[in-house]
């Protein structure tokens, strides 16, 4: 199992890299129609994914589109545990009740879907992909900041950490030779599932078109936009969907890997 | 003795509804108090936005029939006494009170995701037992297969795919709405599977179902997925096996083990996992509705928050929170009562 796994972890950082470099290249420029002629034709040799109903490159608007959600997701990932290791060195290192307040925060936090996250944010900030990567990352405070607490405090109370401060380690060797180290496989989980998470609500929020631009190259957004033409060319929404699957399976099957 | 241990339960069961309660008035306080201030940092005013003629003595006065002219904590504390009222005010809109409108949608919604929650609970029950008792490959590949579907299948895509298999390929069911438009719709709670067998109606039922169909089996995959994924974590548990071996070993039927003693001890855990994600199930129906034209309260809201439709906003997302947490509650609730070892460390662990 970790051996398919380690295969499936190089493979979902594959297809995170390759989805990015849509970001700078694409066959053809995803944001023009140069092809309005040949609207709604199906793959070819110079147009493997077709064409999509407004004549543009469709493989070129798929790329950009898992460019855009990978790396929108990477943002929100990295601003999510920012906010939830921000919580917890409040909590662990601040005055007395804000060991109570914060936990009790986050089990009220908790009750709020990300989905309504992002809609209170919408009433207040403008719809766009920024918005939607605050209020996933928002959302998923609640998960990050109780994983990162349980596997804080376990490491506190591992006695080998003990044993290596009695032996006299300074905090950077602690830190760098011994918590890490330990650390580092299940923080790789954790973050393997929450970045699943934000790929999962970044694309359905941008789906209810809470991205601002509706034509902006986004997996989610672009389903929206092709669902008008689910019966003339069902294709325009399978590969969207197809694309976003398969990254969120290979992410699902890594998170086994043990390091 | 026995007595002392059923009054034993019966306060324990005591503090822990008290302790919700406190918690559902501090979201409730919290939640109200987010909205409201969200609502209020929009720059513009929502009355002049939704005027074709902003005559600024026609916008003061509705401004003042509004009570937004009062000072903030005026017009907060109106908004909390007149939610718990069940006074919500009128869409800037439609014009119809935001009560009958909710009204109109929440049954929709609350139908939806409560089918599709009974639905999957029993998929996943269905498919973690099969798996344990026929012991085959193919079961145990199903139940596999069923989890990373659940989860890794984003549900708008898949309810395109369900419309074209469903409705395009076959032809069985409606690719979207709630109820036949030729049809007039049965009247009553809202809930049109309890109106229909209320009026007697077997042919309304039917056409309830036909367009329930789709959308509720695309819905119920996520929760499928997370019963059937707790229930096997739990089946490679060596504590139940030992567990199995003392039950066998006493002489009980098979059936009686499974469906009585096991399924009781694993209910808690179903129960908890389903109430926590009762959230996520109702942002998946967000996104169902928006996939299957299903007027409910996920397009509303959502439409709402685009046309900044203030009165909408503040209720019906409040409404939604509050709802999420009682459910959440409830089930931790019945967590507790099926299972009593089940307490609050939980939450002191997490």
């Amino acid at each position: 199992m970790s051996r398919f796994s380690t295969i499936f972890e190089y493979a979902t950082w594959g297809a995170l890299c390759l989805s990015l470099v849509g970001l700078f290249y694409t066959p053809y420029n995803p944001m023009e129609q140069d092809f309005r002629n040949l609207a709604f034709s199906s793959a070819s040799f110079s147009h493997w994914f077709g064409i999509d109903g407004l004549g543009r490159d469709f493989g070129s608007r798929l790329w950009r589109g898992s460019g855009n959600t990978a790396a929108m997701a990477l943002m929100a990932l990295s601003l999510n545990f920012i906010i939830a290791s921000f919580l917890l060195f409040i909590e662990q290192s601040g005055p007395r009740f804000l060991r109570r307040v914060i936990p009790l925060g986050i089990g009220i936090w908790v009750a709020v879907p990300v989905l309504f996250i992002g809609l209170v944010m919408m009433v207040f900030l403008k719809p766009s992909a920024g918005t939607l990567i605050i209020a996933v990352s928002l959302g998923n405070v609640p998960l990050a900041f109780r994983q990162l607490r349980i596997l804080w405090i376990e490491q506190r109370n591992a006695l080998y950490v003990l044993a290596t401060e009695i032996l006299g380690a300074g905090r950077r060797h602690l830190l760098a030779y011994t918590l890490w180290p330990n650390l580092r496989p299940d923080l790789m989980g954790l973050a393997k599932l929450i970045l699943a998470i934000c790929v999962l609500e970044l694309s359905g929020l941008a789906f209810l078109g809470l991205i601002g631009d509706p034509d902006f190259p986004e997996l989610g957004a672009i389903l929206r936009q092709n669902q008008a033409y689910l019966f003339r060319n069902p294709m325009l929404v399978a590969w969207p969907g197809l694309i976003l699957s398969t990254l969120l399976l290979l992410v699902h099957l890594s998170k086994s890997r043990s390091y | 003795m026995i007595a002392t241990k059923q009054e034993h339960k019966f306060n324990a069961l005591l503090i822990e509804l008290a302790h919700k309660g406190v918690m559902l008035l501090l979201v409730f306080f919290i939640a109200s108090a987010v909205i409201f201030t969200a609502v209020n940092l929009v720059p513009g005013d929502p009355v002049s936005l939704r005027l074709k003629n902003p005559d600024p003595e026609r916008v003061a006065a509705i401004r003042a029939e509004l009570g937004l002219d009062e000072p903030l904590i005026n017009q907060y504390f109106h908004y909390i006494t007149s939610f718990v009222r069940g006074n919500w005010g009128d869409s800037l809109i439609t014009g119809q009170t935001v009560r009958e409108e909710i009204g109109e949608y929440f049954p929709a919604t609350l139908e939806l995701a409560l089918l599709a929650l009974f639905l999957g609970v029993i998929l996943g029950l269905g498919a973690a037992f099969s798996a344990q008792w026929f012991k085959s490959g193919l079961w145990r590949n199903t139940a596999l297969g069923l989890g990373a579907l659940g989860l890794t299948v984003p549900i708008f895509w898949l309810g395109f795919l369900f419309i074209v298999v469903g409705s395009l390929w076959l032809g069985w069911f409606p690719s979207g709405g709630r109820f036949d438009f030729t049809l007039p719709i049965p009247q009553g709670s809202g809930f049109l599977i309890f109106d229909s067998l209320a009026a007697g109606r077997l042919d309304m039922l039917r056409v309830t179902f036909q367009h329930l169909a789709l959308p509720v089996c695309c819905l119920s995959l996520y929760p499928a997925a997370l019963v059937c994924g707790v229930l096997q974590a739990r089946f490679s548990d060596p504590r139940l096996h030992t567990l199995l071996r003392a039950l066998r070993a006493k002489g009980l039927s098979e059936s009686r083990i499974w469906l009585i003693h096991i399924l009781r001890l694993l209910g808690a855990a179903v129960i908890t996992v389903v109430g926590t994600n009762f959230g996520a199930l109702l942002g998946g129906a967000v996104l169902t509705e928006s996939v299957f034209s299903w007027p409910g309260m996920g397009r509303y809201l959502v439409e709402a928050v685009l046309n900044r439709d203030l009165f909408v906003v503040e209720n019906g997302l409040l409404l939604i929170i509050l709802l999420a947490y009682l459910i959440i509650s409830t089930a931790d609730l019945l967590a507790f009562l099926s299972n009593p070892t089940v307490r609050r460390h939980s939450d002191s662990a997490s």
